[in-house]
């Protein structure tokens, strides 16, 4: 080995600085984005541009509290998605919506109300819930879909069982979490310490061990990737993900309520194809997620604006999911077809 | 040579390994040296690929002692069999696809969350590995889904050569590869022979078998056979060991192919055929040469070429996979009339079929049974009202393994039990069976075992004889050699030559496709 290294220094030496910029080579690892992120502005622009309250600095605040947790489930289902072989979390929405349960009825009312309790408790729990989910899936090696629907159906029925209504008690700190310090919606807090966590664990080798997997398992098995326990951190963090968007929606509502949840789970699943993320993993990252996340929000924005019924959201949800995942191959195809064109 | 137990870097005894009822390693014993080349050979389902993967660590065998420099070893998964020196190239090119180059070649280098080389290193020794391979020029920031196949392949070979490794295996490794890049792949492995390190690979190509190794292994039915020094090795005493059946029948193949006397001499008494397949001054690429020929009736027409060159373009241009910059492709009817290639489909209905080259990628249905897959095109024509007609398709898989000796426990158990060569006699034979008009192979023999191969050339020539053209575009030359009539020779995405097999040599060919300028007289004939 070091007589390998000896020879490719020495050989480094007189090659010029590699020719991609850095900046580049960033875009080009995250071309995935660049329809979600289109898609976000021009949505945002319409919104500006139809309500002239949307851009009101006391607005401003609830909306990212609202888009909040829609964000951080679509977040939680991204990494799943991303492992590959048929990966998805189900449970994020029970599971975030079994949150506001246990904050609001179990924790509060035993006492514990601090952050420096809270906090830990909800991250704990996220991570064991989303072991489970891991063990199930990489190691008893059940189907995502059935593994994670089983923990959907186990949460959705014990947050109804405990509390099948809004109610219980919240702490100050989480309702001011859903506010805003000075003109920063408090909101901005929370995704800045994920972004910041996130971007630490993308510095290391985490990435690309997800993408390799989610590409092709057995060329990352067969290269050496530990890929049973690589899929178990990946639904750890996604089940930490959905339990963070469970803390954030307790303050949102105010309470705890068992019904609250499940919807998220299929935000989410639209989110992260909006995101530009393949369903068959491989391809994305986490800011896809968000991105979903964010032009779902502002879609739902804009129905909300022209008054259209929750059953009429229900059936334009169903119609964008659809269009998101239609749009994902387009561009696919049309990327693959512009690099063949360009390069023949 | 008394020593060998002390001096041998790995001993494998008594290996076996069984899959329910299959048992496809038996009783495999091998013996590795430091500085030596050796090589794997046997047919399809001798047990090689199972060796390797317990070699690799994908795989844990049911019993056997596995002694890794002095210590018995068990390799409980590939990251294990890495750290003990152990890097394998696997005969599928298993690539990350939407990943670039060098986090393809790193993979599997680091831990879970850090990295296990600075990004400077990865670039410096990326560079290094692809280099030695002959990939000077290949971007380390592409991404791999870009890159041709045999780009693929050498990918991964790279991925093996940076670590730090004292046996390198190679299974079928060289399979995309066109002559210079196998050339420079060969000259880097006699490089590490020099230093000390060892090598295993397996090859179907028995040139480079002989070219390359210092010893042979042959694996018959999961158990080793013989092993032997490749100075005193035949082709013929390798076949023979291989097959266990009489050398002659082998020796006879390999004759065929050198003298090519296969049916020169009732080809120059006949008129001209038929053409069923015209191509009209089309060009491959803007700057290309157009490309005008026919094809006739019962006609195998070669397709040769380094990697690249245009032949594969030309290829999906005849089945519609693929515009052409300019020019037609047409097909020819019975009645003379002549009806141009748009689409897939198109070219489908005109009975132009093509066999692609990828079988896990591009033809198979992994999970589907064996008659599933031979089946799955004829019931387009074997249903009444939509209710298929499986009596008939029956009956035509039947003809087809008998007439193929298509080895198989059972049509109904997924065709992802069958060895890969089996698996290709599959492949070809849903095509056949629809009776094409022209049919369009993309390298069909592509890690076929040499007994397989000539059951399979068997195969063309009866299809020919029944009046079908065949395309047949190969990476082997001795292959193109054997069957075809004429070979069309392809060089930076021109056709450059159409040599007429009976006169030609194999340096006569290697010449044309290295760009030799004196076969060029030749072209457009």
């Amino acid at each position: 080995m070091a007589l390998l290294m000896a020879s490719v220094v020495s050989d480094q030496a007189q090659r010029p600085a590699p020719s991609v910029p850095a900046v580049r080579q960033i875009l080009r690892r995250n071309s995935y984005a660049a329809v979600p992120l289109a898609l976000l502005i021009v949505l945002f622009v319409v919104n500006a541009a139809v309500q002239p309250q949307f851009l009101a600095e006391n607005s401003w605040a609830t909306s990212m509290s609202v888009l909040c947790p829609t964000v951080l489930t679509a977040m939680a289902m991204t990494l799943p998605v991303l492992s590959g072989n048929g990966g998805i979390d189900l449970s994020v929405g029970p599971l975030a919506g079994f949150m506001t349960v246990l904050i609001s009825t179990v924790l509060v009312p035993a006492g514990i109300t601090t952050p420096l309790l809270i906090i830990p408790i909800v991250v704990v729990f996220g991570l064991l819930s989303g072991a489970i989910n891991g063990l199930l899936v990489a190691y008893v090696r059940l189907p995502a879909i059935i593994a994670t629907l089983g923990m959907y159906l186990f949460y959705e029925g014990l947050g109804t069982e405990v509390l099948p209504q809004a109610g219980g008690n919240v702490p100050v700190w989480l309702v001011k979490l859903n506010g805003s310090f000075g003109p920063v919606p408090a909101v901005w807090v929370v995704f800045a310490v994920i972004a910041l966590v996130w971007t630490l664990v993308s510095r290391g080798s985490y990435p690309r061990n997800l993408l390799a997997v989610g590409g092709d398992e057995r060329a990352a098995y067969t290269a050496g990737v530990n890929v049973a326990r690589l899929r178990l951190i990946t639904y750890s963090i996604g089940g930490l993900l959905a339990c963070l968007a469970g803390l954030m929606l307790t303050g949102l509502i105010q309470g705890g309520d068992g019904t609250v949840g499940p919807p998220y789970t299929i935000s989410a699943i639209t989110a992260v194809a909006l995101g530009g993320i393949s369903l068959a993993g491989g391809r994305g990252g986490l800011i896809g997620g968000a991105l979903g996340g964010g032009v779902l929000f502002l879609i739902q924005e804009l129905l909300t604006d022209a008054h259209i019924s929750v059953y009429q959201v229900s059936v334009v949800d169903g119609i964008i999911l659809i269009f998101a995942l239609a749009l994902n191959g387009t561009v696919e195809h049309l990327r693959r077809r512009s690099y063949a064109s360009r390069h023949r | 040579m008394s020593s060998v137990d002390e001096a041998s870097r790995l001993v494998i005894e008594g290996m076996s390994r069984s899959f329910g009822e299959t048992r496809a390693l038996t009783s495999a014993t091998l013996r590795l040296s430091p500085g030596e080349i050796h090589s794997l050979v046997g047919e399809n389902g001798s047990g090689k690929s199972t060796l390797i993967k317990i070699l690799s660590g994908v795989l844990q065998p049911d019993s056997g002692t596995l002694i890794w420099e002095g210590d018995v070893k068990r390799l409980g998964s590939p990251s294990s069999a890495q750290r003990m020196g152990i890097a394998t190239v696997f005969q599928e090119t298993l690539i990350a696809p939407e990943m670039t180059v060098r986090d393809n070649i790193y993979l599997g280098t680091d831990g879970l969350f850090r990295y296990g080389h600075r990004k400077g290193e990865e670039i410096a020794g990326g560079r290094q590995a692809l280099s030695d391979l002959g990939l000077d020029e290949l971007d380390l920031e592409r991404p791999m889904w870009t890159l041709s196949l045999a780009e693929r392949q050498l990918t991964t070979v790279a991925r093996a050569i940076i670590r730090p490794w004292r046996l390198l295996v190679l299974d079928e490794a060289t399979s995309a590869l066109d002559a210079r890049q196998r050339n420079r792949l060969f000259d880097y492995l006699r490089l590490a022979r020099s230093q000390g390190k060892s090598i295993l690979f397996t090859s179907h190509r028995m040139d480079e078998v002989l070219e390359l190794a210092d010893r042979i292994t042959v694996l018959r039915q999961g158990a080793t056979v013989a092993t032997m020094g490749a100075s005193e090795a035949s082709r013929r005493g390798i076949l023979g060991h291989m097959s266990g059946r009489e050398a002659h029948a082998h020796a006879d193949v390999v004759a065929g192919a050198q003298t090519r006397s296969r049916r020169g001499g009732e080809r120059q008494q006949s008129p001209p055929p038929r053409p069923v397949l015209r191509v009209e001054e089309l060009t491959l690429r803007p700057a290309s040469k157009p490309i005008s020929m026919e094809v006739g009736v019962g006609q195998i027409l070669g397709l040769a070429g380094l990697e690249g060159q245009g032949q594969v373009e030309f290829v999906e241009c005849l089945c519609g996979l693929r515009r052409p910059s300019s020019g037609h492709v047409l097909a020819v009817g019975d009645n003379g009339q002549s009806r141009s290639v748009r689409s897939y489909r198109g070219a489908n209905r005109l009975g132009i079929r093509y066999v692609p080259r990828d079988r896990r990628h591009e033809g198979l249905f992994g999970p589907l049974s064996v008659f599933d897959n031979f089946a799955v095109t004829l019931w387009g024509d074997f249903n009444r009202l939509g209710l298929l007609r499986g009596q008939q398709a029956r009956k035509r898989f039947a003809d087809f393994a008998e007439s193929s000796r298509l080895v198989s426990a059972s049509p109904r158990r997924p065709i992802s039990i069958l060895s890969g060569g089996n698996q290709q006699k599959v492949l070809l034979g849903r095509w056949i069976a629809m009776r094409p008009r022209v049919l369009v192979v993309n390298d069909p023999l592509r890690g076929v075992d040499a007994n397989t191969k000539e059951e399979l050339y068997g195969l063309f020539r009866r299809l020919a004889a029944d009046g079908v053209a065949i395309i047949f575009l190969s990476t082997e030359i001795v292959e193109l050699l054997t069957l075809t009539d004429q070979i069309a020779v392809f060089h930076e995405g021109s056709l450059v030559a159409m040599l007429p097999t009976e006169m030609s040599s194999d340096t006569d060919v290697v010449a044309v496709m290295f760009g030799d300028d004196q076969h060029h007289g030749a072209a457009h004939g």
